[in-house]
């Protein structure tokens, strides 16, 4: 068993929590809270218990495990594809858009949850060195 | 004497942790990798919320228990200073549920779906047991997220009232102008 | 000032902000306040937990919020309580806010907000007094269409009486999910790159275009709350949204207005969903990026007081997964703008290299000192960053001063009618989150809450209309309706109406408003006219709960159809 100290994916509170990680069989055992600055050792129920998500016990709906286009534009249904190809796909679309719209014709959103500040600078980054435009938000504001 | 845990309605903010906690405390971890519809959530404790007043409320485990007393079956016990129900033998006559002066048991199917003769689920009396069976005691007490729960033990009980008894006689003292 | 200094006010207000159902962990702090003998000030149209243990709780009407921070304004000048020194030497403003303030008593406060004017004096008296108050608001605040001015109004009684600039005091904003203030602090934002440094300002552009290699645009974007309009009523091709790339958030279940918002994600010509799950918005899109979650992969995360952490990986991602970072960093190569980076510290040291005011946090101190609150300026090991801001009474401005402001106030957009004389507000579930995507898979707050939630109304109306707790109805704007359960509380005033807005049957957004802040451009969350419908034929309704549960549920692609029984 593994112990990995984390903050918790939920609320601005910004909890520290030991997760204990059963290595063999990659699976979570339980949390239990660590002496954070802003928890001091206490967690709420979503942090004690909010975890089995990851199991992907499909209960409201399914974890993403493969890229999917649509491949016969719109109204066609989804596909599974290789990451290359879901790249390309959206890199051409992307382009194509740009090429004929603009760069302001895109909007691009960062995330407020789970992905991260790295993640989130890459996000903006994109849309401003690459796209070209400032249109990039998150939902800060709901 | 018996311990019980005692809830702060000025602490409680009613999120209940404590019955997930005391779910979890009571069917084991192994609840987090099942189908989700195979086990009932029957926590022992419950979050009451009226106009004024947050707080959960379970069990006082009295020490002359009503519940014990009227038990036909003889299924509930004194167990290391907790009253406790024998789920096995229990018949469900609800005639503790009658007993009980503070709403604390319930009735409520088996949770792990054991089913009766019939094939209708086997019900039983459900209340708190001060997670006897735990070396970290009552898990309401240990995830609170606002330390509203106590576990209040004989130590406690006796220290409350010998601090009553001091302030009484220092009011005493006053009232002869000590 | 951080969540540990709430302990040390003496006197806290709570604005709008419902700690216990947001944030349990940050609740506790408030308790833990009083404990320590701090008078407790709450202001909310319900009786939340904070409500309940407070001195004083002024029981507001929804939407009056200015008009009561206006007359508390009042109320401090008008009985000499301001800090006068404080405001000489900090301030700049404050003889326009003494005229301002002139028409707006306690009686005027009364009137609007339906708080006795005494109450009103009593708490303005107890926060001029306090040594130091506090001041905590949440979207209480934030989700109306006078928010902005709301806020700054709040600003006002802190700067009138001092209280910047110091532990225990200040004004707070308590911010919902875990990385909001990550998100902004790394410029996902329509005005400003990351460190809050904006777009139009060209020294900083061209600092920015240096470190990038390209030109950037110096014009503002625009916010994705605007999107629908974009998409559906713009008649300018060259400004409408054409693309539509979205990370981690599910407009389509939490934005206003849903069925508009629904219609522009059907209509814009290319949607990107990277996400963990499968989402309602993910329903429309052309691409499905799958990305790693929370607890595969690690980085750094901002709390709502500037705390920088780090989070860790803890297991292994099954499947064909990319960590968000490396999905757009191939797609913006794969658009000829190279990006490479062998992990997140690569990128968090680039981050902070262009950020004067988060310079210092390394990922070495982060480690050591288990965090950082920015602004952190210096990499010497020393600099832990900065606890509360405004020190010794310094504001960001040029010249070091506060500003007073002036704001009238303005009713909310859509008011009660004799269609819908009800008003509905949107509040939190204290074990969901968000869009439920992950806590609505999490077994153990399932069996707590689950499909449909409830609508909070006063027993008086549940009564006129004939229905009992548990009952499911029917709730109606004029722009949707949606089915909920019906729980009779003392806790809400008559013709008011509160819904959790975690649900995809009781979706509450059917029937939300698009009207927006004009600065924030946040939507008008907490004030709607609504009405409430009894459902005769329960069975029918409570057959058509579980069967729209199960239509969701394969519409999210889970396969094996559920017995009976499911969704409560």
């Amino acid at each position: 068993m593994k112990q990995v100290q984390t903050t918790c994916v939920y609320c601005g509170a910004g909890c520290q929590i030991l997760m204990n990680v059963d290595e063999e069989t990659n699976k979570i055992i339980d949390a239990e809270p660590a002496d954070g600055r802003t928890n001091q050792g206490r967690l709420c129920l979503k942090g004690h218990y909010g975890w089995d998500f990851l199991n992907d016990p499909q209960i409201l709906t399914k974890r993403l495990r493969k890229p999917m286009i649509r491949k016969g534009g719109k109204g066609s249904p989804l596909e599974e594809v290789e990451w290359d190809e879901a790249i390309a796909f959206t890199a051409r679309r992307l382009t194509e858009i740009k090429d004929t719209y603009g760069p302001d014709s895109i909007l691009g959103t960062g995330s407020a949850r789970g992905a991260g500040n790295e993640a989130n600078y890459i996000m903006q980054k994109f849309m401003r060195a690459c796209v070209g435009t400032n249109n990039v938000d998150h939902c800060a504001r709901i | 004497m018996n311990h019980f845990v005692k809830g702060n309605p000025d602490l409680c903010i009613g999120c209940r942790t404590c019955m997930i906690g005391c779910v979890v405390a009571h069917e084991g971890l192994h609840i987090f990798e099942v189908d989700p519809d195979s086990y009932n959530f029957n926590p022992k404790l419950s979050v009451i919320k009226t106009a004024a007043i947050t707080v959960p409320v379970q069990c006082k485990h009295c020490e002359n228990p009503a519940c014990m007393a009227v038990c036909p079956e003889k299924c509930i016990h004194l167990e290391k200073d907790a009253v406790v129900v024998d789920t096995d033998r229990c018949i469900g006559c609800k005639t503790c549920v009658m007993a009980c002066p503070y709403g604390a048991i319930e009735i409520v199917p088996d949770s792990r779906n054991r089913v009766q003769i019939d094939g209708s689920p086997r019900m039983i009396a459900n209340k708190c047991d001060l997670c006897i069976h735990s070396k970290r005691g009552p898990e309401c007490v240990r995830v609170c997220p606002t330390e509203a729960l106590t576990l209040v033990t004989e130590e406690d009980l006796e220290k409350e009232a010998a601090d009553k008894r001091i302030a009484a006689a220092k009011a005493l003292a006053e009232m002869n102008g000590a | 000032m951080g969540v540990p200094e709430i302990e040390d006010a003496k006197v806290l207000m709570i604005f709008g902000y419902n700690g216990a159902d947001s944030h349990p962990i940050v609740a506790r702090r408030i308790l833990r306040a009083k404990q320590k003998g701090a008078k407790i000030i709450c202001v909310d149209p319900r009786v939340t937990e904070t409500a309940r243990v407070s001195h004083i709780h002024m029981q507001l009407k929804g939407g009056s919020n200015m008009a009561l921070v206006n007359a508390m304004a009042h109320v401090i000048l008008e009985e000499g309580l301001c800090d006068r020194d404080f405001i000489a030497r900090h301030t700049i403003g404050f003889e326009e806010l003494e005229s301002f303030l002139n028409p707006y008593t306690a009686e005027y406060g009364e009137k609007i907000s339906h708080v006795p004017a005494d109450t009103i004096r009593e708490a303005a008296r107890l926060y001029a007094k306090g040594e130091p108050s506090m001041i905590l608001y949440g979207m209480g605040v934030c989700q109306f269409s006078q928010a902005v001015d709301v806020v700054k109004g709040l600003a006002n009684l802190a700067l009138m009486t001092g209280n910047f600039g110091k532990p225990g005091c200040g004004i707070g904003p308590v911010r919902g999910q875990n990385n909001v203030q990550g998100a902004c602090d790394m410029g996902a934002l329509p005005n400003s790159y990351p460190g809050y440094q904006n777009v139009n300002v060209p020294e900083i552009r061209e600092k920015f275009e240096k470190a990038w290699g390209v030109p950037l645009s110096d014009k503002i974007g625009i916010p994705m709350t605007h999107v629908p309009d974009r998409v559906l009523k713009e008649k300018d091709p060259e400004k409408q949204i054409h693309a539509y790339y979205v990370f981690g958030e599910d407009p389509a279940q939490s934005d206003p207005d849903l069925a508009e918002v629904r219609e522009a994600l059907d209509k814009v010509d290319f949607l990107v969903v990277q996400d963990i799950f499968m989402n309602k918005t993910a329903t429309y899109a052309d691409v499905i990026l799958p990305a790693t979650s929370w607890g595969e992969h690690g980085g750094v995360y901002t709390c709502c007081d500037r705390g920088f952490q780090r989070f860790r990986k803890f297991i292994e991602p099954e499947g064909d997964l990319k960590d968000d970072w490396e999905i757009i960093s191939l797609i913006s190569t794969a658009m000829g703008y190279p990006m490479h980076y062998e992990n997140t510290e690569e990128i968090w040291d680039e981050v902070i290299d262009l950020c004067p005011s988060f310079t210092g946090a390394t990922y070495e101190k982060l480690e050591k000192y288990n965090g950082i609150q920015w602004p952190c300026r210096s990499k010497d090991m020393e600099d832990k960053g900065t606890p509360y801001l405004h020190k010794d009474g310094k504001f960001a401005h040029p010249d070091g001063k506060g500003r007073f402001f002036c704001a009238d106030w303005r009713p909310p957009k859509e008011l009660e009618n004799d269609k819908y004389p009800m008003v509905l507000s949107t509040v939190r579930e204290v074990g969901h989150y968000s869009s439920r995507t992950m806590t609505g898979n999490c077994r153990t707050l399932r069996n707590l809450e689950d499909e449909p939630g409830w609508a909070q109304m006063n027993m008086e109306d549940c009564e006129k209309l004939g229905v009992k707790e548990g009952e499911l109805v029917k709730v109606l704007s004029k722009r949707g309706y949606c089915m909920t359960r019906c729980l009779p509380t003392e806790r809400v005033g008559e013709g008011t109406l509160f819904m959790t807005y975690q649900w995809w049957i009781g979706a509450c957004n059917n029937l939300t408003t698009s009207f927006l802040d004009p600065v924030s451009n946040t939507p008008e969350y907490k004030y709607c006219a609504c009405r409430v419908e009894k459902i005769e034929d329960q069975d029918w309704a409570e057959k058509h709960i579980r069967d729209e549960y199960e239509e969701i549920r394969s519409q999210m692609g889970i396969q094996s159809a559920k017995k009976e029984g499911e969704g409560r």
